[in-house]
């Protein structure tokens, strides 16, 4: 029954997922961050992401593009691939010999940047990718020092609907904006993968984004361990006492939101590279805030392994939805995208209320092993 | 007789001080932002949108229908989610993320029967414009534009008359101030609750009818308006029914009046709106973060009066 066309839809179906399941397990994890660790209710998850992923659309392109002087015309250009890719691309649009416009002629700077420089240099298609994921948690960093303020300030119920409301602050700017990336049209974003080539191209972008979701993971799960982490718990649980013991609570909230925002405008910018283009409209409150706030509630906040499986529950129930659509829609009067929302909204209620601390709970963490604490205890027994 | 601007800031004002008007309300009795509030106006729009193109009656018959739906879509929530969830001790964030997973519920039934709209009975749902189905009135002007303000004013009377002149609206005075004591007093809370929210629920159902028959409908044209409701309740103090109001009316005249006058200014920033009700809440929040209803009339005045003419704050 298994053919070679079954199990390549099966591999393409695998990096699709496996992309989507990195890129918002990176956001998740720094929803849970905030606020399973340090119990502040960001509801405007969505500017951070933005953020970074307005960089990745915005910065590179232009850095190579000034780099290689493609901005004057054909002429200028001092790399001869690049050169010799314009002037193929000439007769559809000759006003592009004597001067091109990032957003305007964004279409013919990103496919002859990938052509003649990106897509035959491994290592610098790589520093192009490092310098802007760099790049998006300076950005992201300097969002949630804005984010803090109100959050230091505001009482949860004001501090939700500030930061719902400043949330798509960006998304408006990017799209009414044409200048930052495209506008209404969007933009074309350089590919840091294409040295690649071909299918794999797809795969090795998708391994590295699970790689940064596994590094995210590793160090959420040691700041859950670490001496910070507790401090955060006790913030959360109560606000009072962790004063009281002398932490500055105003402080430890503005580096949890800075590290955060850095973190999930990474994501932003990782999603940017492997969907190839964005447009600001992608950007809005409920792909980016309350998705992830489903999938960490559904999951269980205050514990990596429950936003872990949140994000796996959601996203796989999804694209198998998706992977399935032509098999169920016709029999619908209506299209089966919007179900797993609906699903999930009603899932989420009921969770809410008969099961609120979601799938997987969050366990008191030890400071010492497992085995050690127990030991302790034997002895004291025996004492 | 208004001119184009003054019909447009009169319609969205009003429409955006009921539907903040209704937000208020729920967060007044049982403390939590509804996040879900504008996409039940959305609930409005798409019953005026079935009346008018699927059954060919008259506009304005699908308010009551539009009322019903969406207080009935409210107090739903109220019994079936939030209820349970204050009685089971949830968190306050809990409860916001229930309004939360309603919104997401909200949003897609009503994309579910925009497209059951356009495949089944070959209606446009999306982006459509509904001003055709308004009524002309002679000298005037468009229907919506006396219903918006009449609207408001009915509100605002039947609810004056209430909540100062009968029994139920003394209770629920009384619930907002005190639940405990005024549970404790034999006042139905549970009932004051309830009926909140299908009141909330109603009156965005209303809203949405009118904003459908004035602005290009899709199913989250509500959901778009939430920033500006958050920020004219936020002004308006978020604890009282009329400071909503008055919010509602200061944000949707600054946000139209105030892009007009600024795009003469810089042209560019037309398209950002958004800017303004961001700016209100901010400004709120930094300086009378109370809102208008702390800010004390009474005693501004007094000290007006004793400073001999000069305000010193």
């Amino acid at each position: 029954m298994i053919d070679a066309e079954s199990l390549r839809l099966a591999y393409v179906f695998a990096v699709d997922l496996l992309a989507f399941l990195g890129v918002y397990l990176i956001v998740n994890l720094t929803l849970e961050l905030e606020y399973g660790k340090a119990g502040i209710p960001n509801f405007g998850k969505v500017l951070s992401v933005a953020g970074g992923a307005f960089v990745a659309g915005a910065v590179p392109g232009r850095v190579l593009a000034s780099a290689y002087n493609m901005f004057s015309g054909a002429e200028g250009i001092t790399n001869p691939t690049i050169a010799e890719c314009v002037r193929g691309l000439a007769p559809q649009k000759p006003a592009i010999l004597t001067r091109m416009d990032y957003i305007e002629d964004n279409v013919v700077i990103a496919t002859c940047i990938q052509s003649g420089v990106l897509s035959v240099d491994p290592l610098l298609s790589t520093g192009v990718l490092v310098m802007t994921l760099l790049l998006a948690a300076a950005v992201g960093a300097v969002l949630g020092l804005v984010a803090s303020y109100p959050a230091l300030r505001l009482r949860e119920d004001y501090l939700a609907m500030t930061l719902l409301a400043f949330g798509e602050f960006l998304t408006a700017i990017g799209y009414y904006n044409r200048e930052i990336i495209g506008g209404t049209l969007g933009i074309q974003v350089i590919d840091p993968f294409s040295w690649v080539g071909g299918g794999a191209r797809f795969a090795v972008a998708t391994l590295t984004i699970v790689l940064v979701a596994v590094l995210v993971a590793l160090y959420v799960r040691s700041v859950g361990r670490s001496p910070f982490g507790r401090v955060l718990r006790a913030m959360r649980d109560q606000e009072l006492a962790a004063e009281v013991l002398g932490k500055d609570t105003v402080s430890y909230k503005r580096t949890v939101l800075m590290i955060s925002s850095a973190i999930a405008a990474i994501a932003g910018a990782l999603w940017a590279f492997y969907s190839g283009g964005i447009i600001a409209t992608a950007f809005d409150r409920v792909t980016w805030t309350f998705l992830p706030w489903v999938m960490v509630v559904l999951g269980g906040a205050g514990n990596y392994l429950g936003v872990a499986l949140g994000t796996g529950v959601y996203w796989s129930a999804r694209k198998l939805i998706d992977q399935y659509k032509f098999v169920i829609e016709p029999v619908l009067p209506f299209s089966i995208i919007w179900f797993d929302r609906l699903a999930f909204g009603v899932l989420l209620i009921v969770l809410l209320i008969v099961r609120p601390r979601g799938l997987i709970p969050e366990k008191p963490t030890y400071a010492l092993k497992k085995s050690t604490v127990r030991r302790i205890v034997e002895s004291l027994k025996t004492k | 007789m208004l001119d184009p601007l003054a019909r447009d800031a009169v319609i969205y004002a009003s429409t955006l001080s009921m539907l903040s008007l209704g937000l208020t309300l729920t967060y007044m009795t049982t403390r939590v932002p509804n996040f879900a509030h504008g996409s039940l106006a959305t609930i409005g729009s798409y019953a005026l949108l079935t009346f008018t193109s699927v059954l060919n009656w008259n506009a304005y018959y699908s308010i009551p229908a539009a009322i019903t739906l969406s207080g009935g879509a409210a107090v739903a929530f109220y019994l079936l989610a939030l209820r349970p969830l204050i009685r089971r001790g949830a968190s306050f964030v809990h409860q916001m993320i229930a309004t939360i997973a309603y919104e997401l519920v909200l949003l897609a039934s009503l994309n579910i029967y925009a497209d059951v709209l356009s495949r089944t009975f070959r209606v446009t749902s999306r982006d459509v414009l509904l001003r055709r189905f308004d009524v002309q009135i002679q000298g005037f002007g468009p229907g919506v534009l006396l219903a918006s303000i009449l609207m408001v004013a009915v509100t605002l009377t039947l609810l004056l008359l209430l909540l100062h002149k009968t029994r139920f609206g003394v209770a629920m005075r009384a619930s907002i101030e005190n639940p405990t004591l005024a549970g404790a007093l034999g006042v139905n809370v549970q009932l004051v609750y309830l009926f909140s929210w299908f009141l909330a629920g109603g009156l965005a159902g209303a809203s949405g009818v009118l904003l459908g028959l004035w602005y290009q409908q899709d199913p989250a044209f509500g959901s778009r308006m939430l920033v500006s409701v958050f920020a004219s309740s936020i002004l308006g103090g978020l604890s009282s029914i009329y400071g909503a109001v008055l919010g509602g009316y200061v944000v949707g005249l600054l946000e139209i009046y105030g892009i007009f006058l600024a795009s003469r200014v810089w042209p560019w920033i037309l398209p950002y709106r958004i800017i303004f009700p961001l700016l209100i809440m901010s400004v709120t929040l930094l300086i009378f973060p109370r809102g208008l209803a702390g800010v004390q009339l009474s005693s501004l005045l007094a000290r007006f009066r004793r400073s001999g003419g000069s305000v010193e704050v």
